[in-house]
């Protein structure tokens, strides 16, 4: 018996340290630097978005639509229903198809990114990652099909609104704050650039941080407490984004004061351009920032075209171009025209990314690498 | 028919139970505590007619739950049906896509929509024999799948200021709008338990199905129209959802899953069926909103808000069903 046992162990052992061999040698082939290039007839777009109800998702939508227009390459959208599993699950079935993917994808959880990178290396397609991914998963550790990580600065844009609201309520009075959901690295990251802004202006009072979740029914229910608990206290309300701010607006004009409170938030939705047009309640909506979902994808999903198709070569790329923050811009009523205007032609900002690549395009142009630091 | 008018049993939702007792107990509680926490904010005009505007929705969308739960069923489809009617209200509606403006047709549309999704969740339970669970999953994601097609790629639809938007919120006789229709819902939904045949069968149909059966009772035909009514409860919260915000919003439901079906068993009402009413799920949506009010009122951390809400529910739902531990019918 014990001879037997020895043997059957022997053999186990062997078989395993065979396996690992072979499985690492794999690895290696079609995940290091010199990951295999396909040409464009073998490849399909994909764009994985978290779900196709948030206006934010739709324009990631038409991005990647005019974008696949642009090249001629067709395009599968993955809706994660706001699901980790459903989003890993239908893009492992789309690389289980055989066509090679160009993958851009705005991960439902920063802990998505590394089971998503590890199918698409495995399937020998190429990812770029948008808004989450874990800051110590870094594409140029993982290999040349994680083409590359992207976002838009949180600091930057809590900073840009907080300094607008602030400006707004004429350097004192009180404020409230809507953040997204709670653990999210976007609403973490906006948030502490808006206290990073107050620093500058010590007759503004933050009353209160609430979650509304990114939501704008779950952001007019908080705004209505908070209202019932500061009443005409509050001069100005800050959200991490415009959906919030829609619910937030909705619930002051609700309680009368719609036009003596300052709004500042971030993402510039076309309702909140609206408001901004028409000066709605006093000029009520003082900061914004512009990025737009339908740049956000495009870039992202070119990103990995051109590293599919052999255009560039991710690994011989700075390290800004694998790990990137792109240009925000700070909006006020004043400079509004200026940005609103690329919405009307996303066709045409698409052609142009596509000519200058995705790095250099206004006014989504690449200012800095990754990981984000927060202030202090 | 004439047989099942006899052998209908008479549940007794009239009796006040210690339970009920032990429930409002612990919502008089909560409304001392937060009031000794926050004596200046917490029982002032403003914030009673926050919460009641607040509790509307979870309200009406509760009546329709405890009606399905009694049955010993359930409905987890009010996410999409309320998706699903709040995008045709508002498409229907005047608003900033100026699709088409049907009035007050609109209205009667949303609700055709929520009833139909509601008659199709009972049809596939009864007819094909699927447990309420896996048909009403399947029905919440055709409505979010409806509500999303009628979204679109076009712009977030808007209500114009005043107007339908304003109803609500207005409180011409000193409570909103949105609590008096929730009100009149919940008092409709009450006479309907107690005084009717199909009340009399949901309690009936819960007691023990099998019995019900036996009577000879149209157990599928009461079935249905439970779901029915839930589907048009999942309609109306969905329209008011969309009026309070002003906007068109295919996942106007979201979260409201939860509240609901929480709200239910934690008024009282047993998921095995048979046992509670509506008037407790009052009770239970009034405890999670002055619950969550409270805490944003106290200043709790948002980031351990879930938490102690959590707690404070658990201690006051054991709390108020101490005295009864031996007697309660536990649901694993």
């Amino acid at each position: 018996m014990r001879p037997l046992r020895r043997r059957l162990l022997l053999v186990v052992a062997a078989l395993t340290t065979v396996c690992l061999t072979a499985a690492c040698s794999v690895v290696t082939r079609v995940g290091g630097a010199n990951a295999k290039t396909y040409p464009k007839k073998d490849v399909v777009l994909v764009a994985s978005v978290i779900n196709t109800t948030n206006p934010y998702m739709v324009s990631m939508i038409q991005g990647a639509k005019a974008l696949s227009k642009r090249l001629g390459v067709p395009l599968k959208i993955v809706d994660s229903q706001g699901s980790s599993q459903t989003e890993i699950s239908k893009i492992q079935a789309i690389l289980a198809q055989g066509k090679k993917v160009a993958l851009m994808v705005n991960t439902v959880a920063s802990s998505d990114a590394p089971t998503i990178v590890n199918a698409v290396k495995a399937a020998g397609g190429y990812v770029t990652i948008w808004w989450n991914k874990p800051d110590s998963f870094e594409p140029a550790r993982v290999g040349n099909n994680f083409a590359a990580f992207q976002k838009f600065p949180g600091v930057v844009s809590g900073e840009c609104t907080g300094k607008a609201l602030a400006e707004g309520i004429g350097k004192k009075g009180d404020i409230i704050a809507l953040a997204g959901v709670l653990d999210s690295t976007t609403s973490q990251t906006r948030v502490a650039g808006l206290k990073q802004a107050l620093k500058a202006y010590p007759g503004v009072h933050l009353l209160d941080v609430q979650a509304g979740n990114w939501d704008p029914q779950v952001a007019f229910g908080v705004t209505q407490s908070l209202i019932s608990k500061y009443g005409k206290k509050i001069d100005g309300v800050w959200a991490a984004d415009d959906a919030m701010i829609l619910g937030a607006t909705e619930a002051m004009k609700k309680a009368g004061r719609f036009d003596q409170v300052k709004f500042a938030s971030d993402g510039l939705y076309p309702p909140v351009v609206k408001l901004m047009k028409d000066h709605a309640g006093n000029d009520a909506v003082v900061g914004e920032t512009f990025h737009r979902g339908y740049m956000a994808s495009a870039i992202g999903l070119y990103t990995s075209y051109l590293a599919v198709t052999g255009k560039i070569n991710p690994a011989k790329l700075p390290r800004d171009k694998r790990d990137s923050l792109f240009k925000l811009a700070c909006v006020t009523p004043a400079n509004l025209a200026e940005y609103s205007r690329y919405d009307d032609d996303i066709d045409g900002w698409v052609d142009t990314m596509v000519e200058k690549g995705p790095w250099n395009t206004a006014p989504a142009q690449l200012v800095g690498a990754g990981p984000e630091k927060l202030p202090r | 028919m004439s047989a099942a008018t006899h052998v209908v049993p008479t549940a007794s939702p009239r009796r006040v139970s210690p339970r009920e007792l032990g429930e409002v107990g612990a919502l008089v509680l909560l409304v001392v505590v937060f009031t000794a926490l926050n004596p200046s904010t917490f029982v002032t005009l403003t914030n009673i007619r926050t919460v009641l505007d607040q509790a509307s929705v979870p309200l009406i969308l509760g009546v329709g739950a405890t009606l399905v739960i009694l049955m010993g069923s359930i409905d987890l489809s009010v996410e999409g049906v309320m998706g699903a009617a709040g995008m045709t209200f508002i498409l229907l509606s005047d608003n900033t896509r100026k699709t088409v403006d049907l009035g007050a047709g609109a209205i009667v549309v949303a609700l055709a929509v929520g009833l139909a999704l509601g008659l199709l969740s009972g049809l596939l339970h009864t007819r094909l024999r699927v447990p309420s669970f896996i048909v009403t999953l399947g029905v919440w994601f055709v409505g979010l799948g409806i509500a999303t097609l009628l979204f679109g790629e076009s712009v977030i639809p808007f209500l114009p200021d005043g107007g339908i938007k304003a109803w609500p919120s207005h409180h011409p006789l000193g409570v909103p709008n949105s609590f008096l229709l929730a009100l009149v819902i919940v008092v409709a939904g009450l006479l309907v338990a107690r005084f009717t045949t199909l009340g009399r069968m949901a309690y009936a149909i819960g007691g023990d199905e099998q019995v019900a059966r036996d009577n000879g009772l149209a157990v599928d035909r009461y079935k249905v129209l439970v779901f029915v009514v839930a589907g048009g409860c999942g309609a109306v919260a969905g329209i008011l959802a969309t009026m309070q915000l002003g906007a068109g919003s295919a996942t106007v439901g979201v979260g409201n899953l939860f509240t609901t079906i929480a709200a239910v068993v934690i008024g009282g009402t047993s998921l095995g069926g048979g046992r509670g009413g509506i008037h407790r799920t009052v009770v239970g949506v009034l405890l999670l909103v002055v619950l969550q009010n409270g805490l944003v009122l106290s200043g709790v951390s948002p980031n351990v808000q879930s938490a102690v809400s959590g707690a404070v529910l658990i201690v006051a739902v054991a709390a108020a069903a101490w005295p009864l531990r031996d007697r309660l019918r536990i649901v694993t």
